[in-house]
C-alpha cells in the first residue's frame, strides 16, 4: 500500500505538462478531498457522540424492546364428572380465526386464493366486509373475526392451507396461496347435559371465573395455571425462547349420580308443568327442591331445585321471560336480581320454616335424653293453651286427634302431642339437640352459597315457652334443605351426623388420583337404640297398613319406606301459604337414602293439600331410583300397582319385585280399619258424615271436607297457630 | 500491489490493485453483512435465510464480470455515446410513468425477466458521462457566468425526472450533488461555489424553519413529516420516526466494540428492511464504533484512491470521469451514514458496495471498471 500510495504521486510530477487536468483542478479536487474527510470526521464524532451520550439508554431501549415478546399458553380446566364418570362439565379446546392483513397483502398472489377459502370454509363469515378490512388495514397483524370455533368447523380450511406442494403438473397447489391466517388456542367450557345440576355444578364466566356450586366452591382446583411462552436475553444478551407449559385444571368426580339425578329432575318438571297458572298465573311453586342423600356416608345423589337454567346460556332469561320482560328488568335494574334468582341453590341458599317434618327430631330428643320412654300418651283436642290467657296454639286438626301415642303423634303429625313432649324436654335440652344437628350452623357442604342461619334459630335468651311449644313442630326458626337432610340422616342411621359432601375424588387430566375425599362423621348425635325408635316411628307415618298417617301416599309400590310429611305456615301467620314437604328415608329395614322434597308455596288455591304433591314426587322418584341402585322389594304388589309400574314401562324396576305375587294385600288407596292398636281413642271427626260424591267426611260445624285419613280439612280457613 | 509490467521499450502502464482491493473488499464485507443482517428477515418471509445473499451474489457476479469488461474498454470509446445516454435516462425515466413497477409505495423499478432495474441508476453513470464529456468541449468558456450556468442547468432536466417521476429526492440531490462537484472541480472558481453553497444552506434552513412552524404535522407532506421527525425521533416514534430511532439504537448498543458478528438483535424485526439503507446501523451494533470507523477509514481509502487516479488521469476526460465516480462515491457513503446517525433527515439513500440492491452495485461496478481503465492508461516511464 504504502509504495502504491506514493508511486502515482511520483508520477504526477513527471507527466504534468501533458494533461488537461491541470493543476488547479487537482488542488480543487484535493480541497474537495479535504470536504470529504470533514465530512467523515464529522461523522465519526457523530458517532462517537451518539455511543458516548446515548449509548447506555438506547441499550437498555434495545433490551426492553426484547422482552415484549411473550406469549401466554391458555390453560385447561378440570372437567367435573359424576361418580359413574358421565361428563357434567368439560373444556373443550376451540379456536379463534386470526387474520393477518399484513401477511395476506405481501404478495399480490395471496389474497384472492386466501379469501376463496376462507369464504369457502367458513360460511358465516362476511365476506365483503373481510375483504374491507384487509384491504383498508394492510398493516393489521391481529385481526379476529370469528371465535371458538370447533376443531370440526376449522379442519377443512387447516386440511386446504396444509395442502401445499406441487400437484402432478408441477404447478404449486392453491395452499402454497393461502397465507395470513393462523388459529389462537382457547379452551371453552361446555356442560353437556344442559340443565342438568344446574344449581349444584355452576358455571364459569367468560373469563373462566367459577360461578356458582361446584365451579365456584371447587375454582382454585379447577383451575389450573397459565403456561408462557417468552424470549428473554440469556449473559450474553442473546435472545432465548422458553416455553412454561400451562398446568391444566383438575377434573373433580362428583358424588352426583346423572341418572338419579335426572330422575329427580323429570319429576320435579312434571309437577313444576302441571301446576303452573294453577290457580293464579305463574309458576308451580316458588321453589321446589330435592336432595337424595347416602345416609352412611353423606354423599348427596341428587339436588335439584325448579326453576332451572341452562348452563352453556346462563344469562338466557327467554325459557321463562318474554322478550318484553326482559328488556324491561334490564331497565328498571331487576335484571340481575332475577338472574341470580334463578343461579342460586334453593336447596342450599334458601331458609324456611320447616314445618312438621322436625317433629322426629323433638322425639329423638325426649328419647335420647330419657325425657320420653316412647310408651307415653297424649290427649289431644284440637289445641293448647300455652300460655293462659291467650289463644289456644292448634292441632292440624282442629277436632283433635283422641289420645294419641308417642308413635301415633309421630304418624299422625299431632301438634299438641309434641308441644306437651317438648315441656318435657325443656328449653336448655332442646337447643342443645338443635345445635347438635347443625341448625343454626353450615353444614360445611362443598358448594359455594350456603347460606348463613345462626340468626335464624332461637337461643337461650329468646326462646321461651312459646318459641318452645312451636319449634316442637318445626314453627319459628329457619332451616335449609341441606340441614334437614343432613340431620334426617344422622337421625335414621345410628345417630352419626356424616358431613355433606358433593365430591368424593379429585383427579388429574389422566385420571390419577389426587385427593380421595372420604365420608367424614362429625359426631353421634344420637344414640343407635333412638334411631331406631325413631326410624319405627317414621315407617308408620308411611305404612299402608297404619290407619291416620300422612304418609301413605309416598310409599312407592313394593317397597317399605319411612318419613315424615310436613305443612309449614310461613310469615305473616294466616296468609294461607305454606311450604309443603317430604323427608323420608328408604328402603325401611335397611335405609340406604334419604329423599327430602320441599315445595315452597305450591300454585294452589289450598296451598295445604301440597303436602300429597310433595309425597308424590317422593314416591315417584322412589320407585325409579330404589330399583336402580339394586334395592329389592319386600312388600307384594297390588294389581294396581303391577299395572301402574308396567303402564310406566320400568321393565327395570319389574325386576326388582318379589317373586311371589300372592293376592292382593290391599291397595294403598284402600285405608285399613284395623290400625295396630297404638291409637287407643277414636278420634271425633272418624264419626262424620261422609260426603257421598268426593268420599270425605264432612266438618259438621263449617261444612269443609276432611281427610278420612287424617282429619285434615281439605280446605277452607285456617286459625292462625300463633300471631 | 504490483503494477502490470510490459517488456522492454514500452511504456509502462498501471494496473489500480489497490483500489480493485478495496472494492472487493467492501464488497466481500458488505456480503457478509448482508448475510448477518438479512437472514432473519429472509428466514421470516421466504423461510431461506440466504434469500438476500443469493440475489446480491448473482448481481455481484455480473457486476465484477461487468467491471471487468469495461476495465477492459478504452474508456474514450464511451465518449461518443454522451449525447445517447442522455436521452436513453430521460427516456426510461419517462417510461417508467406507464411501464414502472410499484413496490413499497413508489414507483422506481422495472422489471425485466425476474430482474428489477432502477432508472435512476443508469442515469447518474450516464450524467457522469455527459458531464464528463461537455466540461471538455467547453473548455475555458466554463470560467463563465454563462458556461457556469449553462452547466448546472445540464443535469437539471434528469434531476427533475428523477424526483418528480420517481418521486426519489435522495437520487435527485445526489445526482445534482455529482453534477455540482464535477462542475467545482472543473472549474477555477471559489466565490460561485462559496454563494451557491451558503444560499444552499439558507434555503435549507429556511425550509426547516418553515416545516417546524407549520401549524400542525397533517398539513405537511410525508417529507416535512421526516423533517420534524429528525429534529425529535422520539416524538415521532410510532411512524417517521420509528426507523431512525431503531437505527440510533442499535448505533448505541453498540458501544466500542460491538456485540460480535451476527449477535445484532435490531435486525430481528425491529429495523425493518435493515439490509438496505439501514446497514450501516447493524454494522455499528454488531462491530461497534471500532468496526464503523474501519469501514469509514476503507471507504477514505476508496476515494483517495480516487482522487489519485483522477490527478494523474492522461486527460481531462478521464479526470472528470473518476472525479464524478469519486463524487458519487463520496456523496453517498456521506449521506448514508449522515441519515443512519439522524444528522440530515431520513431519505432513502444506499451505502455503496454494502446495501442490498442489484442494479445499484452493478452500476457501482461499473463505474469502478471505468475508472480502472482510466486508471490503465496512466503511464509510468522508468524513474
Amino acid at each position: 500500500m504504502q509504495n502504491n500510495k506514493k508511486r502515482p504521486a511520483e508520477d504526477t510530477k513527471g507527466q504534468k505538462t501533458a494533461k488537461k487536468f491541470t493543476i488547479f483542478m487537482q488542488k480543487k479536487l484535493l480541497v474537495l478531498f479535504g470536504l470529504v474527510l470533514l465530512a467523515f470526521v464529522g461523522l465519526s464524532v457523530r458517532l462517537m457522540w451518539i455511543n458516548n451520550e446515548k449509548g447506555e439508554k438506547y441499550s437498555k431501549q434495545v433490551l426492553e424492546q426484547q422482552a415484549y415478546d411473550s406469549i401466554t399458553l391458555p390453560f385447561r380446566r378440570g372437567d367435573i364428572v359424576d361418580c359413574n364418570g358421565t361428563s357434567l362439565a368439560v373444556s373443550e379446546k376451540v379456536y379463534n380465526l386470526v387474520i393477518d392483513s399484513y401477511q395476506i397483502l405481501d404478495k399480490e398472489s395471496y389474497l384472492e386464493p386466501t379469501l376463496q377459502a376462507l369464504g369457502d370454509c367458513f360460511p358465516q363469515l362476511d365476506m365483503a366486509a373481510i375483504r374491507e378490512y384487509i384491504t383498508t388495514h394492510p398493516e393489521s397483524r391481529y385481526y379476529v373475526p370469528l371465535k371458538k370455533l370447533t376443531y370440526a368447523e376449522i379442519s377443512a380450511f387447516v386440511e386446504r392451507q396444509n395442502d401445499t406442494g406441487e400437484d402432478e403438473n408441477g404447478e404449486l397447489k392453491p395452499g402454497n396461496y393461502i397465507k395470513g391466517i393462523w388459529f389462537e388456542e382457547e379452551y371453552r367450557r361446555t356442560y353437556p347435559n344442559g340443565s342438568l345440576a344446574c344449581d349444584v355444578i355452576g358455571f364459569t364466566t367468560s373469563d373462566g371465573m367459577g360461578m356458582y356450586g361446584l365451579e365456584e366452591y371447587y375454582d382454585d382446583i379447577l383451575r389450573g395455571t397459565t403456561g408462557r411462552e417468552f424470549g428473554y436475553l440469556n449473559d450474553d444478551s442473546n435472545l432465548e425462547r422458553t416455553t412454561k407449559p400451562a398446568v391444566d385444571g383438575y377434573t373433580l368426580v362428583s358424588t352426583l349420580d346423572v341418572n338419579i339425578q335426572s330422575i329427580v329432575e323429570r319429576y320435579i318438571k312434571e309437577f313444576s308443568d302441571e301446576y303452573a297458572n294453577n290457580y293464579t298465573e305463574g309458576p308451580a311453586a316458588n321453589n321446589v327442591g330435592c336432595i337424595i342423600m347416602e345416609v352412611d356416608t353423606g354423599n348427596i345423589l341428587a339436588m335439584a331445585s325448579y326453576p332451572v337454567y341452562d348452563l352453556n346460556s346462563p344469562y338466557d332469561l327467554s325459557a321463562y321471560y318474554t322478550e318484553e320482560e326482559i328488556a324491561a328488568m334490564k331497565e328498571n335494574d331487576t335484571y340481575y336480581s332475577t338472574l341470580n334468582e334463578l343461579w342460586r341453590n334453593f336447596c342450599i341458599s334458601d331458609t324456611y320454616e320447616p314445618g312438621s317434618t322436625f317433629k322426629p327430631f323433638t322425639v329423638a330428643m325426649g328419647l335420647e335424653t330419657g325425657v320420653l320412654t316412647g310408651n307415653e300418651t297424649y290427649e289431644c283436642d284440637g289445641g293448647l293453651v300455652v300460655v293462659e290467657g291467650e289463644s289456644p296454639i292448634r292441632c292440624h286438626n282442629r277436632w283433635g286427634d283422641g289420645t294419641v301415642s308417642v308413635k301415633h303423634a309421630i304418624a299422625s303429625s299431632c301438634n299438641v302431642a309434641l308441644m306437651k313432649m317438648s315441656f318435657a324436654i325443656g328449653t336448655d335440652t332442646f337447643l342443645e339437640y338443635q345445635k347438635n344437628f347443625n341448625f343454626g350452623l353450615k353444614t360445611n357442604i362443598d358448594l359455594a352459597g350456603e347460606s348463613r342461619t345462626a340468626e335464624l334459630v332461637h337461643n337461650a335468651d329468646t326462646m321461651r315457652r312459646v318459641e318452645l311449644a312451636t319449634g316442637s313442630f318445626g314453627q319459628g326458626f329457619n332451616v335449609s334443605m341441606i340441614q334437614m337432610i343432613t340431620g334426617y340422616s344422622a337421625l335414621i342411621n345410628g345417630g352419626y351426623y356424616y358431613e355433606p359432601h358433593m365430591v368424593q375424588q379429585i383427579q388429574t387430566t389422566n385420571g390419577a388420583v389426587v385427593e380421595n375425599i372420604e365420608p367424614r362423621v362429625l359426631k353421634q348425635v344420637i344414640s343407635e337404640s333412638t334411631s331406631a325408635q325413631i326410624r319405627e316411628y317414621c315407617i308408620a307415618v308411611c305404612d299402608p297398613n297404619y290407619t291416620g298417617n300422612t304418609g301413605k301416599t309416598a310409599r312407592p309400590a313394593g317397597y317399605m319406606i319411612g318419613g315424615k310429611t310436613g305443612t309449614a305456615q310461613t310469615l305473616p301467620r294466616g296468609n294461607g301459604e305454606y311450604v309443603v314437604s317430604f323427608i323420608g328415608f328408604a328402603p325401611a329395614d335397611d335405609p340406604q337414602i334419604a329423599i327430602y322434597v320441599v315445595i315452597d308455596r305450591p300454585n294452589m288455591e289450598d296451598q295445604t293439600s301440597g303436602t300429597r304433591c310433595a309425597t308424590g314426587i317422593a314416591r315417584n322418584v322412589l320407585t325409579e331410583v330404589l330399583p336402580y341402585m339394586g334395592i329389592y322389594m319386600t312388600e307384594e304388589l297390588s294389581e294396581a300397582e303391577r299395572e301402574e309400574l308396567e303402564a310406566k314401562k320400568l321393565e327395570e324396576t319389574i325386576k326388582y319385585a318379589p317373586t311371589v305375587s300372592g293376592g292382593d294385600a290391599g291397595g294403598e288407596d284402600t285405608p285399613s280399619d284395623n290400625g295396630n292398636g297404638t291409637n287407643g281413642n277414636r278420634p271425633v271427626w272418624m264419626d262424620f258424615e261422609k260426603d257421598p260424591v268426593t268420599g270425605y267426611l264432612i266438618d259438621p260445624e263449617t261444612g269443609a271436607f276432611l281427610d278420612p285419613e287424617t282429619g285434615d280439612a281439605i280446605e277452607g280457613d285456617y286459625p292462625a297457630i300463633i300471631e | 500491489m504490483t503494477r502490470k509490467k510490459k517488456k522492454q521499450g514500452q511504456s509502462e502502464y498501471f494496473f489500480d490493485y489497490s483500489l480493485l482491493f478495496i472494492v472487493l473488499f467492501l464488497l466481500g464485507f458488505g456480503l457478509v453483512m448482508l448475510y448477518s443482517t438479512s437472514s432473519y428477515e429472509a428466514a421470516q418471509k421466504y423461510g431461506s435465510s440466504t434469500y438476500y445473499l443469493e440475489k446480491q451474489i448473482k448481481a455481484t457476479i455480473l457486476g465484477l464480470i461487468g467491471m471487468i469488461a469495461i476495465a477492459n474498454i478504452p474508456y474514450h470509446f464511451w465518449e461518443k455515446f454522451y449525447a445517447l445516454g442522455y436521452a436513453v435516462s430521460a427516456l426510461l425515466l419517462l417510461l417508467i410513468i406507464p411501464f414502472g413497477h410499484e413496490s413499497g409505495g413508489a414507483k422506481r423499478w422495472f422489471r425485466i425477466g425476474g430482474l428489477s432495474i432502477q432508472p435512476s441508476e443508469i442515469a447518474k453513470i450516464c450524467m457522469i458521462l455527459f458531464l464528463a464529456v461537455m466540461i471538455c468541449k467547453m473548455g475555458k468558456s466554463i470560467r463563465t457566468w454563462k458556461g457556469f450556468i449553462a452547466l448546472v442547468l445540464m443535469p437539471v432536466p434528469i434531476v427533475l425526472m428523477v424526483w418528480k417521476i420517481t418521486s426519489n429526492l435522495s437520487t435527485a440531490i445526489i445526482i445534482m450533488g455529482i453534477a455540482v462537484l464535477m462542475v467545482f472541480v472543473a472549474s477555477p472558481d471559489y466565490k460561485k461555489f462559496i454563494v451557491m453553497g451558503l444560499g444552499g444552506v439558507a434555503a435549507v434552513a429556511l425550509v426547516v424553519f418553515y416545516i417546524v412552524n407549520a401549524a400542525s404535522a397533517d398539513s405537511l407532506d410525508y417529507r416535512g413529516n421526516r423533517v420534524l421527525a429528525w429534529l425529535n425521533p422520539e416524538a415521532y416514534v410510532s411512524d417517521t420516526g420509528y426507523q431512525t430511532l431503531q437505527a440510533l439504537y442499535a448505533i448505541g448498543s453498540g458501544g466500542v466494540w460491538g456485540k460480535g458478528l451476527g449477535q445484532s438483535m435490531q435486525k430481528l424485526g425491529f429495523i425493518p428492511e435493515a439490509q438496505n439503507d439501514m446497514i450501516f446501523s447493524i454494522i455499528c451494533e454488531e462491530l461497534g464504533l471500532f468496526g464503523a470507523i474501519a469501514i469509514i477509514l476503507m471507504f477514505i481509502m476508496l476515494i483517495w484512491r480516487l482522487m489519485v487516479i483522477a490527478n494523474n488521469a492522461p486527460d481531462l476526460f478521464g479526470a472528470l470521469l473518476v472525479v464524478g465516480v469519486m463524487g458519487h462515491m463520496a456523496i453517498q457513503v456521506i449521506l448514508n451514514i449522515a441519515v443512519v446517525t439522524n444528522t440530515i433527515p431520513n431519505t432513502g439513500i444506499s451505502l455503496p458496495f454494502i446495501s442490498y440492491g442489484g442494479t445499484a452495485v452493478l452500476f457501482q461496478l461499473a463505474e469502478i471498471g471505468l475508472v480502472l481503465n482510466v486508471a490503465k492508461r496512466i503511464q509510468l516511464k522508468e524513474g
